[in-house]
């Protein structure tokens, strides 16, 4: 596994913030952003950061590791509604007791370590809020 | 018109001992003994999704066409993911536009030379935001998700899903190219190593090495070399994002472009990545109703080669092993399963089915 710093630098707010784009044309919101709104062609589309909150639609357990990830194994993925309406998908973290239709926030992890030259990589994973209150 | 006039595909393997090239020569001298001439095509196409990352090799079309003789050729590789459609779709568009008379379509890939893991970092490539690529995420693991938005939408069990690997199964036993030529059972397939819950191994197509080639010309051209040309219809794609309703958008629109009906005399080739994926593609398709379609497979006649769950999984050459397999059945000459009818199609995709190639052939 080869960690690039100037790829990692250039997508540090896509890796460590949710930065979702806004069609100010059509009202799609997307993640990541970019200047362009990837439903309408618009390019008036405003940058808006998540509040990194929303819902656990769905989840799976992945056993077969990839290259550089094998210390994670297994590693919780889950589909994540946030509160901003889109969905992605991401690594879960602190995942004890997960189930569909959990509140989840977003948290920065350590994802993987360049094992040629200890560089660390940083990303978004998402967490269970325990005692989450119903609709909030 | 164009028209296919002639196939060849090795049995898909693990080819330790033989090099990308070596699988080419072997399938290219395969060739050379159906045709009536000596091939001299006008262009040359590389189809293959790994022989850049997996193999190290650039240039390839180069490459192939110097070591078959063809020096002084247009020779360039079309890259797109695992959907090998593409190339055939370049193929056809220079046939159609009079740019080329004759292309040799050449599908390569070979998996077995890395293992698992380093195999799925190079898959996840075609994961498409930047950021899933980084987080560690698989393609399996989109594949899962799905795989659980159906049963919970359908309320159907994962034994469900085993449908598919039986019948993929019960169909390579009888394609002698195929590369997994076992029956499997329910208990072997629900006991089976998991991959990304719930998917387990039979769950995902069986990545091994293959090598296809493809000898498309103008129709004019096509007697010279063969008895038995196969028309090429026509040829419709399409791209989508990723769909968590359950529909495969890329799918939906090729086949609205092509204005194609499926009925039970048509022999179909479709990319099944994952059994979930194939549920998906043949309830886009019409070819089963949706959440039970992997209940409905004897109504048609699907990927009687054995699928890429059986027949097994060839990166960007698999879209050639399809397009070889339904010529071979409507001209007659398929070694496995027998399907009937005159004509066909091959339903070309990436693994997650954010791309689609769908050709239509007839006898």
């Amino acid at each position: 596994m080869k960690i690039s710093p100037p790829k990692n630098w250039r997508l540090k707010k896509e890796l460590y913030t949710i930065t979702l784009g806004k069609c100010q044309e059509c009202g799609n919101v997307f993640y990541p952003y970019q200047p362009i709104c990837p439903s309408c062609g618009s390019s008036r589309v405003e940058r808006i950061v998540s509040k990194g909150h929303g819902k656990l639609l769905a989840y799976t357990i992945s056993y077969q590791a990839r290259d550089g990830f094998e210390k994670v194994m297994p590693m919780p993925i889950g589909l994540i509604e946030l509160d901003e309406g889109v969905k992605i998908l991401a690594p879960l973290t602190d995942a004890e007791n997960i189930k569909e239709g959990d509140e989840v926030e977003a948290v920065l992890r350590r994802i993987t370590a360049d094992s040629n030259n200890g560089l660390i990589q940083y990303g978004i994973k998402f967490r269970v809020i325990e005692n989450a209150k119903p609709n909030r | 018109m164009v028209a296919v006039a002639e196939v060849s595909l090795i049995k898909v393997d693990r080819y330790y001992e033989y090099s990308e090239k070596d699988l080419v020569i072997e399938a290219y001298k395969q060739l050379e003994t159906k045709v009536k001439e000596r091939i001299k095509p006008d262009v040359v196409i590389v189809s293959s999704g790994y022989i850049e990352s997996i193999g190290k090799s650039n240039l390839s079309a180069v490459k192939f066409s110097n070591s078959l003789g063809f020096k002084g050729v247009k020779a360039f590789r079309v890259e797109n993911g695992d959907n090998g459609g593409a190339a055939i779709y370049t193929a056809y568009s220079l046939l159609k536009s009079g740019l080329a008379s004759s292309v040799l379509l050449i599908g390569i890939d070979k998996f077995s030379d890395l293992n698992s893991k380093q195999v799925n970092d190079y898959t996840a490539a075609n994961l498409l935001y930047d950021y899933e690529y980084h987080l560690g995420l698989t393609v399996h693991s989109h594949a899962a998700i799905l795989a659980k938005l159906y049963m919970k939408k359908y309320n159907v069990p994962y034994e469900y899903f085993a449908n598919w690997a039986i019948k993929m199964h019960e169909y390579a036993v009888e394609n002698p190219n195929a590369y997994l030529r076992f029956k499997a059972d329910l208990k072997t397939i629900v006991s089976s190593q998991l991959i990304a819950e719930p998917l387990r191994l039979f769950d995902i197509a069986a990545r091994a090495d293959g090598a296809s080639i493809v000898l498309l010309t103008e129709d004019s051209l096509a007697k010279k070399y063969t008895d038995t040309p196969v028309t090429l219809d026509g040829i419709a794609g399409a791209t989508s994002d990723y769909s968590y309703d359950l529909t495969l958008p890329a799918i939906r629109l090729a086949m609205k472009e092509l204005n194609y009906k499926i009925d039970d005399k048509t022999v179909i080739e479709l990319h099944d990545s994952y059994s979930i994926i194939a549920a998906l593609e043949l309830e886009e398709l019409g070819l089963g109703e949706r959440g039970k379609s992997l209940e409905q497979l004897d109504s048609f006649q699907v990927n009687y080669s054995g699928g890429l769950k059986a027949r097994g999984y060839v990166g960007g050459a698999t879209a050639l092993y399809q397009l070889s397999e339904v010529a071979m059945q409507l001209r007659g000459d398929f070694k496995g399963k027998r399907a009937v009818g005159e004509k066909g199609i091959v339903v070309s995709t990436d693994d997650l089915v954010n791309s689609s190639f769908i050709i239509s052939l007839t006898r």
